[in-house]
């Protein structure tokens, strides 16, 4: 299928690489099919693309490259929702809030994205733990290389999609 | 808004599947109990609020930057960047 989107105009969408957001993106109930985009595998920003409306995107991160340390606390009956046995079954992504002039990004890691990147069903997860920063600051702090940042996904990697226009 | 008063130990029922018990009182605070399906999300509204407002600004902002996004990898790591 294809699908018109604000930020890539028409795109291919693999539909065995949607994934559906069973626990809401809270605000956006009503979208619950998405898709991740790859632009580039050496920078860890990576897109969220909703398939049903095209100028919903968000810019989501993987939090272990921005701060070594995080650990999300992820509830079982959570884990069990969302069928993850595993922990190499589960996929964890935090939105990115950009901000300009200054630059500003944050993390929110207080609510990561947790997904099953077997039968790609995910949910935005609100952790118990008050400490956890809705806004991580990432302007500042230092940041792992690269090299070492890229996330791993389970073998086969069924959800990252790599095709992506040129810049506009 | 449905009003109701309850004792302490007692419950209400939403649906048929949806249960509040209210334990404790202590001073100001309320200790209630929930019972609901798994995977029916259950937040503080407080928390829920931020969040979804998080949430907003994060779609609001990505508009800026169409779909270069490795830029802006690269002004926080200091490659290119100014400070």
């Amino acid at each position: 299928m294809k699908i018109n989107t604000a930020r890539f105009g028409e795109i291919p969408v693999d539909e065995s690489k949607i994934i559906t957001m069973a626990g809401p993106i809270l605000g956006f109930e009503q979208l619950d099919r998405f898709i991740l985009i790859v632009p580039d595998e050496q920078k860890p920003f990576w897109w969220l693309q909703s398939v049903d409306d095209g100028a919903v995107a968000f810019v989501v991160a993987n939090p272990f490259a921005m701060k070594p340390d995080y650990e999300p606390e992820i509830a079982g009956d959570v884990a069990h929702a969302l069928g993850i046995e595993r922990q190499e079954e589960a996929v964890v992504l935090c939105i990115v809030s950009i901000r300009k002039d200054p630059l500003k990004v944050t993390l929110n890691l207080r609510a990561p994205l947790v997904i099953n990147a077997v039968t790609k069903r995910g949910g935005q997860i609100v952790l118990e733990d008050p400490g956890q920063p809705i806004q991580f600051d990432v302007t500042g702090v230092p940041k792992t290389a690269p090299e070492a940042s890229i996330p791993v996904l389970p073998a086969g990697d069924p959800i990252r999609m790599l095709s992506v226009p040129p810049p506009l | 808004m449905l009003i109701l008063t309850r004792k302490l130990g007692e419950a209400i029922v939403i649906g048929h599947d949806i249960k509040i018990t209210f334990l404790e009182i202590r001073g100001k605070q309320i200790r209630v109990g929930i019972e609901a399906p798994r995977g029916l999300a259950v937040h503080r509204e407080e928390v829920y609020r931020l969040i979804r407002d998080q949430n907003v600004e994060a779609a609001r902002g990505s508009g800026m930057v169409l779909h270069r996004i490795p830029d802006i990898w690269e002004q926080l790591t200091g490659e290119g960047a100014k400070e």
